[in-house]
């Protein structure tokens, strides 16, 4: 049967798939459309959703401490992080404005290392893009004499196997652009073109992709991680 | 198809500091959180202890998946409750094999009409939540129960028809007809 063509039947599916009432063979032949049908897929996380707040309209219940203690006996201790990086402890918060120091430092640090003095680069640009917490994590310069997009990231940014961090500029009007992923999620040089400088480029931000980058040309799909204002020097 | 709102907003930021391995934001996360899903868990299973399997199963879950999170295919709670509903009906399935009594409580069933009870409440829920719950409102009792029962407790149509002593027929009909009323108000809702 192709339903591709029967929009009715096509959304009542996908209703009865969510709420799971489509069950035996009628299931197995709707999973079977659902993996080369991306409107379709989109159509059951529609409902998915739809159905997913019936859960809130239940009454909350706060669950008792053990259900916590269990979560973190299950998940193993913390990495912590070195301890010179203090101010990554949320005990150290007061440190806040050390962090800042530090940050600033980090910067000046890598327009030294994006400065080899043999063959002075131009930096004309530099966003220091920091994550939710204010931390700086990523640094990066644009060098206009090499057409070099710097970006250099501190040591412990930890990013899945199987993620890829991917580098965005955003204009002014909310609209990102593509810079490229970062290999490794370590430090790189990435081919630096007009996209970039654009006098409308008012930030650039880093969002967690899967392997190959975002699926979607015209921006992120994973979360947004770190964003910092894009300075001309 | 939700709205961002604040509460998104604020779970997005915290769901990408979690596919980074941050503890901290973790238990914000859980705090934010864990009353409205260990309601939802009790709801489906009915029994504390099961319910504390459920929830903690799930939270060990959202830890190791937050980073496959994205977030264009759902709102940060959805995702999660998806998650507490499929880690419920895992716990109840391993409860029933190895013997245990797992009700499906009928009395309760209708309970999705007083859920949205006083406006008070209403304005506690996301704007997704709040939509749904009016929706609802507008579903005939049996129907709102048979949609009910087969979300929360799993149940195909003839469960739900023999749960209810009614005709397989007529429960598929009711269940037909009450997502197409739900996608219809809720749809006009969102055009709004």
């Amino acid at each position: 049967m192709n339903i591709r063509d029967n929009a009715p039947l096509r959304d009542r599916l996908a209703a009865e798939y969510a709420l799971g009432t489509l069950r035996g063979g009628a299931r197995r032949r709707f999973e079977a459309w659902l993996r080369d049908d991306r409107l379709l897929r989109a159509a059951v996380a529609d409902w998915q959703g739809r159905l997913a707040a019936l859960a809130e309209l239940q009454r909350p219940v706060t669950p008792p401490a053990r259900v916590w203690e269990g979560i973190e006996r299950r998940l193993g201790p913390a990495v912590q992080p070195p301890w010179w990086q203090f101010w990554r402890t949320s005990a150290a918060r007061p440190w806040g404005v050390l962090a800042l120091a530090a940050g600033a430092g980090a910067l000046v640090l890598a327009v030294r290392l994006a400065a080899p003095p043999a063959a002075t680069p131009r930096t004309q640009q530099i966003a220091a893009l920091s994550d939710a917490q204010s931390q700086t994590v990523m640094v990066v310069t644009a060098d206009t004499r090499h057409r070099r997009l710097q970006v250099r990231v501190a040591e412990d940014v930890h990013v899945p196997a199987d993620r890829t961090l991917q580098l965005w500029a955003i204009t002014r009007t909310g609209k990102p652009r593509s810079l490229g992923i970062l290999p490794d999620n370590r430090s790189t040089d990435l081919t630096l073109d007009a996209r970039a400088t654009a006098p409308d480029v008012a930030l650039l931000a880093i969002s967690l992709e899967p392997k190959g980058g975002s699926p979607d040309p015209n921006g992120p799909t994973g979360p947004v991680l770190y964003k910092g204002s894009w300075a001309r020097l | 198809m939700s709205q961002e709102t604040d509460q998104d907003d604020q779970l997005y930021h915290l769901l990408a500091a979690v596919a980074l391995q941050d503890r901290a934001a973790f238990r914000r996360l859980y705090e934010a959180t864990s009353a409205k899903l260990f309601g939802f868990a009790l709801r489906v299973l009915h029994k504390e202890e099961l319910a504390e399997e459920a929830v903690q199963d799930a939270y060990v879950a959202i830890w190791h998946a937050a980073a496959s999170y994205q977030m264009h295919l759902a709102a940060p709670l959805t995702w999660m409750v998806t998650i507490v509903r499929n880690k419920a009906l895992d716990v109840r399935r391993r409860a029933l094999a190895d013997g245990g009594d797992v009700r499906v409580e009928l009395e309760d069933a209708d309970g999705l009409a007083d859920m949205a009870a006083g406006p008070h409440e209403l304005a506690q829920l996301s704007r997704d939540a709040q939509a749904l719950a009016r929706c609802m409102d507008t579903l005939a009792g049996r129907q709102r129960q048979a949609i009910g029962m087969a979300y929360l407790h799993d149940l195909s149509h003839s469960d739900v028809a023999a749960r209810l002593g009614l005709p397989l027929g007529t429960v598929k009909t009711w269940i037909r007809r009450g997502l197409d009323r739900l996608r219809d108000c809720l749809s006009r809702r969102e055009a709004a």
